[in-house]
């Protein structure tokens, strides 16, 4: 199986759609750093380079990420159909459920790659604002960007490293739906739009108040929250439940 | 000419792939009704059928890549649907022209992945005979996107053939070679044969296939239509002669002469030539020529697709 994630993690990284997402991820904290708007947007004064991943993450998990995470996870499985490789796999006296699995993991995988080169990004970008303790908060703790007082860099690192993998975490579920949809639909291009569309409409689905507790777009913000049991419990289970209906439906899929 | 055309469905126990009254349907549209045949140990074994008569689908599903609506597949005995993926063991097979790899790696590295996911021991030998073998090792370690399309197409036969499979099914294996390339295709399939692995292949290039291939499946309209059984050739015969109604009449009279048929304006029959020459002669026929009749695969198979 490790010889299998190994391949896997090889394609992973030769795709397009995940090459083109870890160089934005790579990139755009620069670009939030230096922003000249940054004020007048989001009344925020830079005073630490550790505040320059909240900001990076406020403005990516809105959409930017989901987007790259739903595309990249469709890419996946959707590559290898469009390739024709997926039937030369499946000819191979080799269980299918193995091949989803380590699928499954790479899709799983991607949100954290990402989140961690934009963590990269972001430290890089946020140095020539000094990554030493200050006075204030990194907008991913206690007290948001005011703080609660003096902050060491361990700490402000703790905070951040967190987020990230909260962020990361939170991300699994549309992930595991893309891969879903891919089975469903074998193509990228399909399977894309309906967990982007799924992804929408969850979003307008909160002005049903008795949805909103159920709905995992209700948590892409979780990062900034201190309690997190709940939410990020209801993520694992719906990103198990995707990934474990994906297995399920490939299996006996026409190929 | 022992040539048989058959349209049974009676198979016996030791076909080393059988498919019995396979169904698939998509919705309310067949697009396969109740195929059932097998191909033995030994055998090559042909499919031909327009564009649309269900060959790929019947592909996938004697490959599991797709499952039937009813009916089954049994490999070696095992059930292919049911027997898990142990019963692709002995399955060797290519399923789509040109053959599909991944473009960044090597085709040496494409066919160490295939031997690791065919379980195969002692891969680096049998992988570098198996470049060998198909004329591939000066591009071995080339990246496969470089590859022409009758490399890549060699690749697909030898990432197939690697782990010795005992049944070889190929969808258009000889599409995109030249000449050379399809004779040695030919050459590789033939000698798989004799060695015990059943083949089988889709293709429209029934001309060739005739040459090497013991039976034919000519699938229409979702249906397999007729299995040509390719015999021993030369023991019929086609001759011109005055009056052909009248002189086919009478030849199925004749004693040693049978299976005596009007094609348009000439007669065929088997059995003795000099019988039926002799016998002409003497009742003042006039005989233009008399030569053999070498079974006409492609005309068989047009008039068959044409009529069903």
């Amino acid at each position: 199986m490790l010889k299998i994630l190994a391949w896997e993690f090889g394609k992973l990284i030769r795709l397009r759609s995940v090459q083109i997402g870890l160089a934005a991820a790579l990139l755009l904290p620069f670009l939030w750093a230096f922003a000249p708007g940054l004020r007048g947007q989001y009344g925020l004064e830079l005073v630490s380079g550790w505040q320059v991943p909240a900001l990076v993450l406020r403005t990516s998990m809105e959409f930017l990420f989901p987007f790259l995470v739903a595309i990249a996870s469709a890419e996946v499985l959707g590559s290898e159909v469009s390739m024709g490789t997926l039937k030369s796999v499946l000819l191979r006296p080799s269980p299918r459920w193995r091949l989803l699995l380590a699928k499954i993991a790479m899709v799983l995988l991607y949100p954290v790659l990402l989140l961690a080169v934009s963590l990269l990004g972001s430290l890089v970008a946020g140095l020539p604002f000094g990554l030493g303790g200050f006075f204030g908060g990194t907008g991913l703790g206690p007290g948001d960007f005011a703080g609660i007082g003096y902050i060491s860099p361990g700490t402000a690192f703790r905070e951040v490293l967190r987020a990230h993998l909260l962020a990361a975490m939170v991300l699994w579920p549309l992930a595991a739906l893309a891969l879903l949809f891919t089975v469903i639909f074998l193509s990228t291009t399909s399977a894309a739009l309906a967990a982007v569309s799924t992804l929408f409409l969850m979003r307008l689905l909160v002005v049903f108040p008795v949805l909103k507790d159920f709905l995992f777009t209700s948590y892409l913000n979780l990062y900034v929250s201190q309690q997190v049991a709940t939410g990020l419990s209801l993520m694992l289970i719906y990103a198990v439940g995707f990934a474990a209906l994906a297995l399920l439906i490939f299996e006996r899929k026409d190929i | 000419m022992n040539d048989t055309v058959s349209t049974g469905t009676a198979m016996p126990p030791s076909a080393a792939l059988e498919a019995q009254s396979l169904v698939k349907r998509y919705g309310r549209k067949p697009v396969l009704e109740g195929i059932t045949f097998g191909v033995q140990p030994g055998e090559v074994y042909a499919l031909a059928g327009p564009n649309g008569s269900g060959k790929t689908t019947l592909i996938r599903l004697l490959t599991g890549l797709a499952f039937p609506t009813s009916g089954t597949v049994r490999m070696l005995g095992a059930d292919l649907y049911n027997g898990g993926h142990a019963a692709r063991r002995a399955l060797g097979a290519v399923v789509e022209a040109p053959a599909a790899f991944y473009p960044h790696l090597t085709g040496r590295q494409n066919l160490e992945m295939v031997a690791f996911l065919s379980e195969l021991q002692g891969s680096e030998t049998k992988i570098r005979e198996m470049l060998v073998k198909l004329e591939l090792l000066a591009v071995a370690d080339q990246p496969v996107r470089t590859y022409s399309l009758g490399q890549r197409q060699r690749l697909g036969l030898a990432s197939a053939i690697l782990h010795e499979p005992q049944v070889l099914i190929l969808d258009e294996p000889t599409s995109g070679l030249d000449p050379q390339g399809i004779s040695r295709v030919h050459e590789i399939l033939s000698e798989l044969a004799w060695k015990g692995v059943a083949v089988l292949l889709s293709t429209h290039h029934l001309r060739e296939v005739s040459a090497y291939a013991d039976k034919v499946g000519i699938l229409g309209g979702g249906r397999l239509l007729d299995e040509v059984r390719l015999g021993s050739k030369g023991e019929r015969y086609r001759l011109r002669v005055s009056d052909p109604a009248r002189a086919y009449a009478f030849l199925r009279t004749v004693p040693g002469v049978h299976n005596v048929s009007l094609r348009d304006v000439s007669v065929v029959f088997e059995g003795s030539p000099n019988a039926a020459l002799a016998a002409l002669v003497r009742e003042g026929y006039q005989v233009q020529f008399l030569e053999p009749d070498y079974f006409d695969l492609y005309e068989y198979y047009r008039e068959r697709v044409k009529h069903a």
